[in-house]
């Protein structure tokens, strides 16, 4: 049982560490906390249905393993271009308000996003197709899933990926540039507008992966996934410090691990209850996060 | 300049609110009843049965000629299945002036908003609601056409007991007030010498049960015992196929719909589910799944009762000529009614006095009414 739980935390732990990077790279550059983010991993979700018709549409065969590689690279690339948008129409015309305006912003785009998928495609579950349907392994009596597996390993490439791209690339360098000092960035050459937007692009395609995984994982989703999906994640931003990378990741796991513990071992009716008890302990005791004091960048 | 601008706007805003309240103002001529179900979130197809049901009832009174020589006026309202929608909505619908209710589908908006309904002499039937507490408190004017949590939990105990003859069972439901009903009820029934493994509570909305799934899988049950709605008990079933738990599952009427299935997958093969018996072998059902089905494509759980409701509500309004919730409420309580689903006829408490709840299984992918509770054969595919 201890092996299963440790299993099925680290499942959604992966997905929690997914959606907390793209707050967490976000409020490294901008300070600001993108509430509407939620909504883009649920938006990746529908991306998937949608990817999905579209691949059945035209026919164009090859395995499930194919498949769903094209569903993700496809809720990717198309999520990115949303969190463009976004940034682009919501918060850069409100980058000089201060903090508050486009915090309120953020919280308008999550409900218009979210009653746009309502009124586009109905308020009813959908439900996502079983690709990935199989036996799995079983080790010790704990069972893994061909989804979980596919889960581990597309988080942990996409995490590998990302750190590669922060801090060995030019353009992982303009990044840390620009939140450690905005306007010095600028003098140094840096287009601060185009890093924001791709910082933007890549929280939202990394959402929009982990919308597609989790939709294959569970099978079902609807238009207020995203809401839940959200603080959650931003609970593990903030779990491992919030602006701080390895911190989002650690904190996804730890939170998807607490959460699998508690159910598993006290109760689940206090399932969520777990997870924002230790947002609120962090954000009382130690609001840095786990990794908030020991690295000094912030992306 | 900006404040100018801020004035125009709230000039014209202004303006615009006028309109809505002179419109309210008109419709004298009419009678007003709701439907209210939720339209949104998770059970909205459940809604969307119910508030359908309720049109068709209200188009056929119409064609005849509407009640007392006034046409019905329905409103379809949406309660988000959260019990503070419930009442504002309740409200909302009281001050239009509503005759009558039918709704709401959960038990927790049908209770706290029949105290409204109550306090303002309204007549609400709820087509969904088996919680006993709808009808326990003794409110005059509230009925339900549906059967209740304690009937559907002594025939699912004696169902898993006397014929699936389990031993050990593991009870989880949704902490609301129907889940949790349903699933104390099925409790209260079982025999002593079958060993409850756990009982516990799920989160309603969450989509991840393999820890719970994982503890009673933990326990070797021979059944799983599901108080709930369908989305949260289509996972619950896919993911303790995935997690290799092979048990029996068994739930009540909230999750008998064919969305259950298509969340559950194949894993939803054999599971057993207490509902009423179906509409197709009742022979007084025919013209009303005609007249639905060439409207909508496909009958919903609760359609029958919800059309049953409104035209219980329309024919007592029309026999005692006033829409006096009181009057009107003790007509229905002394009356039979032929109804599509056969004669109701209601107890003092408002419940109709036989509600027969028969087993249920998947078979095929398809809900098959089992015949003298005999399970069928079939072998329950994990993976």
């Amino acid at each position: 049982m201890f092996l299963q739980q440790l299993i099925n935390g680290l499942t959604i732990g992966c997905v929690y560490a997914l959606i907390a990077l793209g707050y967490t790279m976000v409020y490294g550059i901008l300070e600001l906390i993108n509430f509407a983010h939620g909504e883009v991993y649920m938006l990746g979700a529908y991306l998937g249905v949608i990817g999905f018709g579209l691949w059945q549409a035209l026919a164009w065969g090859g395995g499930p393993t194919v498949t769903i590689i094209f569903l993700i690279l496809f809720a990717a690339v198309l999520a990115a271009l949303w969190g463009i948008s976004i940034e682009r129409f919501a918060y850069r015309p409100l980058r000089k308000a201060g903090r508050l305006s486009p915090l309120i912003s953020a919280l308008g785009i999550s409900i218009v996003l979210q009653n746009f998928v309502m009124l586009s495609k109905g308020a009813r579950e959908e439900v996502f197709p079983d690709l990935l349907a199989g036996k799995g392994i079983d080790i010790a009596g704990a069972h893994i899933s061909p989804v979980q597996m596919m889960i581990f390993l597309t988080s942990i490439l996409m995490m590998a990926g990302l750190t590669i791209l922060v801090k060995k690339t030019r353009i992982g360098t303009a990044m840390r540039a620009t939140a450690q000092d905005r306007v010095m960035a600028q003098l140094c050459g840096i287009d601060v507008n185009q890093v924001i937007a791709l910082t933007f692009a890549i929280g939202s395609g990394l959402a929009g992966v982990a919308g597609v995984l989790v939709a294959s994982h569970y099978q079902m989703i609807n238009f207020y996934i995203g809401y839940q999906a959200g603080l959650k994640a931003f609970t593990a931003a903030v779990l491992g410090g919030i602006g701080n990378i390895p911190g989002a990741m650690l904190g996804g796991l730890i939170l998807g691990l607490i959460e699998a513990f508690g159910a598993g071992y006290i109760s689940s009716e206090y399932k969520d209850v777990y997870a924002f008890v230790i947002l609120i302990v962090f954000l009382v005791f130690r609001p840095g996060g786990i990794l908030g004091e020991r690295v000094v960048e912030k992306v | 300049m900006k404040i100018q601008r801020i004035r125009r706007t709230m000039s014209a805003l202004a303006c615009s609110l006028a309109l809505f309240i002179g419109c309210s103002g008109g419709n004298k001529g009419t009678i007003k009843i709701a439907a209210i179900a939720p339209l949104t979130g998770e059970s909205a197809k459940m809604g969307e049965d119910i508030s359908r049901a309720v049109q068709l009832a209200v188009d056929q009174w119409n064609e005849k000629g509407g009640v007392l020589g006034k046409k019905i006026e329905l409103y379809a309202e949406d309660d988000r299945a959260d019990p503070k929608d419930a009442v504002s909505v309740a409200s909302k619908v009281i001050s239009q002036g509503v005759v009558g209710v039918i709704g709401h589908y959960n038990s927790s908006c049908t209770i706290p908003a029949s105290n409204l309904y109550n306090e303002a002499g309204i007549i609400m039937i709820t087509p969904a609601s088996t919680n006993p507490m709808v009808t326990d408190r003794g409110y005059p004017g509230v009925f339900r056409t549906c059967g209740r949590d304690d009937q559907q939990g002594k025939v699912e105990a004696d169902f898993a007991a006397k014929v699936l003859k389990v031993k050990r069972v593991v009870i989880l439901h949704d902490k609301t007030t129907y889940g949790q009903g349903l699933a104390d009820e099925f409790k209260k029934n079982l025999p002593s010498d079958v060993e409850i493994g756990l009982y516990e509570g799920i989160t309603r909305g969450d989509k991840d049960f393999s820890a719970i799934l994982t503890r009673a899988k933990s326990v070797a049950p021979d059944l799983l015992m599901f108080g709930g709605l369908y989305g949260e008990g289509g996972l619950l079933t896919k993911q303790m196929r995935d997690l290799g738990l092979e048990c029996k599952f068994l739930s009540g009427d909230g999750v008998y719909d064919p969305e259950y299935i298509r969340i559950a997958g194949a894993g939803a093969e054999g599971a057993y589910i207490s509902y009423a018996p179906s509409a197709e072998s009742i022979p007084s059902a025919m013209a009303f799944l005609k007249a639905y089905k060439a409207r909508w494509p496909e009958v919903g759980p609760y359609s029958l009762f919800a059309y049953d409701a409104a035209n219980i509500l329309l024919s007592a309004i029309s026999e005692v000529k006033t829409t006096d919730g009181l009057k009107v409420g003790a007509y229905i309580h002394h009356n039979r009614f032929g109804v599509a689903s056969g004669t109701i006829e209601y107890d003092e408490k408002g419940d109709p006095l036989n509600s027969p709840y028969v087993m249920w299984q998947v078979s095929g992918g398809k809900l098959e009414q089992l015949d003298g509770l005999t399970p069928k054969a079939v072998s329950v595919e994990t993976h």
